[in-house]
């Protein structure tokens, strides 16, 4: 043990004196490992970074809540004609879940359209106009930046105020401070401004910014009352969404008259399906991405093969020395072995240097928040050393297999 | 050493009939043929003949470097093929110290890194080392320029730091192939006087050379011709032989022992 050791020790020290030695040949060596390390670590950091936004932008619709509509927000292309036949959801029915639910802590009904939003000589086109109640604000995590929500009264009186998002805000008013109080046109009735939400960002390209938000009855009356209802639902507590989701369930289908044999006629959505098919639009192109980054590296262990193999052939003699003078064949393997993984892994390091910067570039001039965490470097290491270890066997190998008698007589 | 002289009844190497072939295409090259030669412990003995005649090969053989196709060697009374790689390499670290005619330095270590080398295969600690590699160096008089690469040694000196390595790891055996071959005549010399104060202090050597001056300093010599065994006796004698009339000539008076394939 302490000679395996002590031969290790004693083979790093050759490694690296021979990587002193080769300068130019282990050079160019490091900068193939490096560039597949690089792109390892630089899409490793995109993904991440898309991940953690993605995550976050989810988190703003509520992460602890359901929303019975009459369709799944996901929906495969083989049946969406299987929900246009299903019922409206009705506004009763969300007076039985309100009425019923023991696992809610906040129950709004939600009806909603696409209007244009005029101020003065301004317009915002396509503006996703809510009606709500006040329990809306809990249920979907929208909370006013500045002056209040909705409240019940306003939603009993019928009163015509509305909270905008913050792209709507901007748009018609350049700050939100300006927007407060002022009256904007919503497809021909006039609605007083009471707040301006938090900031949103975006999911998946859409802006959540663009919205505005109105009582639930003003809504209708102004705007029509045969609309399909929406229910959003916001759970007591966070970790027992699946027990909410079955007794909102339980409510709807009772609600409906469903008798067991029948299919929901309904659908209880929940953010996991976002996440899901987030999953699904990007999997394919992070497979590919990192199968370049593999690929690279893998090139780049190709590299090595072959600087491994010119160095085997150039130290024959001194091979054949160290046979002569004792060396098992193992130590020989571990001294190549060795200097094919110290390669590699200056050139890893070199590259997870480079990846980390390309990321941080891709962070700063472009929305994708790329992050780079500890394991993103730990992987481009780790890849690049046993690339160094794959491709330095077959080198190691055939040192350890030469001839002591014709390595020495080696020219 | 003393202790090496003390088991001298018993031969350090008992080569017994050992042939090897090798094949070139479709031929069949006899590189040693029947050879039976002993050497005991503190011997110092030159095997000499033409180039071709299998010097190197049986240089090989009692190396441990190669291994005959036929016939049994003996080295310090194990025998040679029961050996596995390993056992090999251990036995070449622990038994046999190699002086080679092109020295075969590292030319990236300095002198005393060379000269550890062996020990490193040894697992022996880095001072320990260090302290058997100075001293080996002192005994060939190399001491001042441990620190120096080999580049920076003349022809002379690199032999000698090469035969500082050779004992370093105090091996039963000295096993020189012609270690004055790339060196002039006064450096040569030289070296041959190591030899002999070695051999002195009770090394048992083996030198492989052409050269019959070199031969003649030894006590005794073997002279291979074609692969055989063709005389073995004191150096001077054998030294003074020529090829051709060897095989034909009457043996020389004791202590010539020649191999059984002679004269067929």
């Amino acid at each position: 043990m302490l000679r395996l050791l002590r031969e290790t020790y004693e083979n790093a020290r050759l490694a690296l004196l021979a990587l002193a030695g080769n300068r130019m040949r282990a050079g160019l060596a490091v900068i193939g490992i490096g560039i597949g390390v690089a792109t390892l670590i630089a899409i490793f950091g995109i993904i991440q970074g898309l991940n953690r936004s993605f995550a976050s932008q989810l988190d703003s619709l509520g992460s602890s809540s359901l929303t019975v509509s009459r369709r799944p927000w996901v929906t495969g292309p083989t049946n969406w004609w299987k929900f246009r036949s299903r019922p409206p959801i009705t506004f009763h029915e969300f007076e039985e879940v309100k009425r019923q639910s023991v696992l809610a802590s906040a129950v709004a009904p939600i009806v909603s359209d696409a209007f244009d939003i005029k101020f003065a000589d301004r317009s915002v086109a396509n503006v996703q106009c809510t009606g709500t109640t006040e329990d809306f604000s809990v249920a979907r995590a929208s909370y006013p930046r500045l002056g209040r929500f909705i409240s019940d009264s306003d939603n009993q009186l019928r009163q015509r105020v509305v909270v905008l998002g913050e792209d709507v805000s901007r748009a018609l008013f350049d700050t939100g401070e300006a927007a407060l109080g002022k009256a904007v046109l919503i497809n021909r009735s006039h609605y007083r401004v009471i707040g301006v939400l938090e900031r949103k960002g975006s999911l998946l390209g859409n802006s959540l910014d663009l919205v505005a938000i109105v009582p639930f009855e003003t809504f209708r009356n102004d705007f029509g009352a045969k609309r399909s209802v929406s229910i959003a639902v916001a759970s007591a507590d966070p970790k027992a969404l699946d027990a909410l989701e079955d007794e909102v369930m339980s409510i709807m289908r009772r609600a409906r008259s469903l008798g067991p044999d029948q299919e929901d006629s309904f659908t209880i959505n929940r953010q996991e399906q976002f996440t899901k098919l987030y999953g699904q639009l990007t999997g394919t192109l992070y497979a590919v991405a990192f199968g370049v980054g593999l690929i690279t590296l893998l090139v780049g262990g190709i590299g090595i093969m072959n600087i491994m193999l010119v160095s085997v052939r150039e130290r024959t003699r001194e091979i054949g020395v160290r046979r002569a003078i004792g060396a098992r064949r193992r130590a020989i393997i571990t001294q190549f072995l060795l200097e094919s993984v110290a390669v590699s892994f200056v050139g890893g390091a070199a590259g997870t240097l480079v990846g980390l910067f390309i990321a941080h570039l891709v962070g700063d001039l472009t929305p994708l928040a790329a992050a780079v965490t500890g394991g993103g470097v730990a992987l481009g290491l780790g890849f690049s050393m046993l690339v160094g270890m794959v491709f330095g066997i077959w080198p190691a190998w055939t040192a350890a297999h030469l001839d002591p008698v014709e390595a020495l007589r080696y020219e | 050493m003393r202790d090496a002289i003390s088991r001298a009844g018993a031969p350090l190497i008992r080569l017994v009939n050992i042939e090897r072939t090798y094949r070139v295409g479709t031929e069949e090259v006899h590189a040693l043929r029947r050879v039976s030669v002993s050497v005991h412990h503190g011997e110092w003995v030159a095997i000499v003949g033409q180039s071709g005649s299998g010097k190197s090969t049986l240089m090989n053989v009692v190396g441990c470097l190669d291994t005959p196709t036929a016939g049994n060697y003996f080295l310090d009374g194990r025998d040679v093929a029961q050996m596995n790689d390993d056992e090999l390499a251990d036995t070449r670290n622990q038994k046999i110290g190699f002086v080679f005619q092109t020295f075969q330095l590292l030319a990236r270590d300095t002198a005393l890194a060379n000269v550890e080398l062996p020990l490193v295969y040894r697992g022996i600690g880095a001072s320990e080392r260090k302290r058997r590699a100075r001293e080996a160096l002192e005994k060939v008089g190399l001491a001042a320029r441990m620190h120096h690469k080999p580049n920076e040694l003349s022809g002379g000196q690199r032999q000698r730091v090469a035969i500082a390595r050779a004992l370093v790891g105090e091996p039963l055996l000295l096993l020189a192939d012609e270690p004055t071959g790339n060196l002039d005549s006064t450096t040569g010399e030289e070296i041959v006087r190591l030899f002999a104060d070695l051999h002195r202090m009770g090394h048992t050597i083996v030198l492989v050379t052409h050269a019959p001056h070199l031969a003649a300093l030894c006590p005794r010599a073997v002279r291979l011709c074609d692969g055989q065994v063709v005389a073995d006796g004191p150096g001077p004698r054998v030294a003074e032989l020529r090829d051709e009339a060897t095989t034909s000539m009457p043996l020389l008076a004791t202590p010539i022992v020649a191999s059984a394939g002679v004269g067929l």
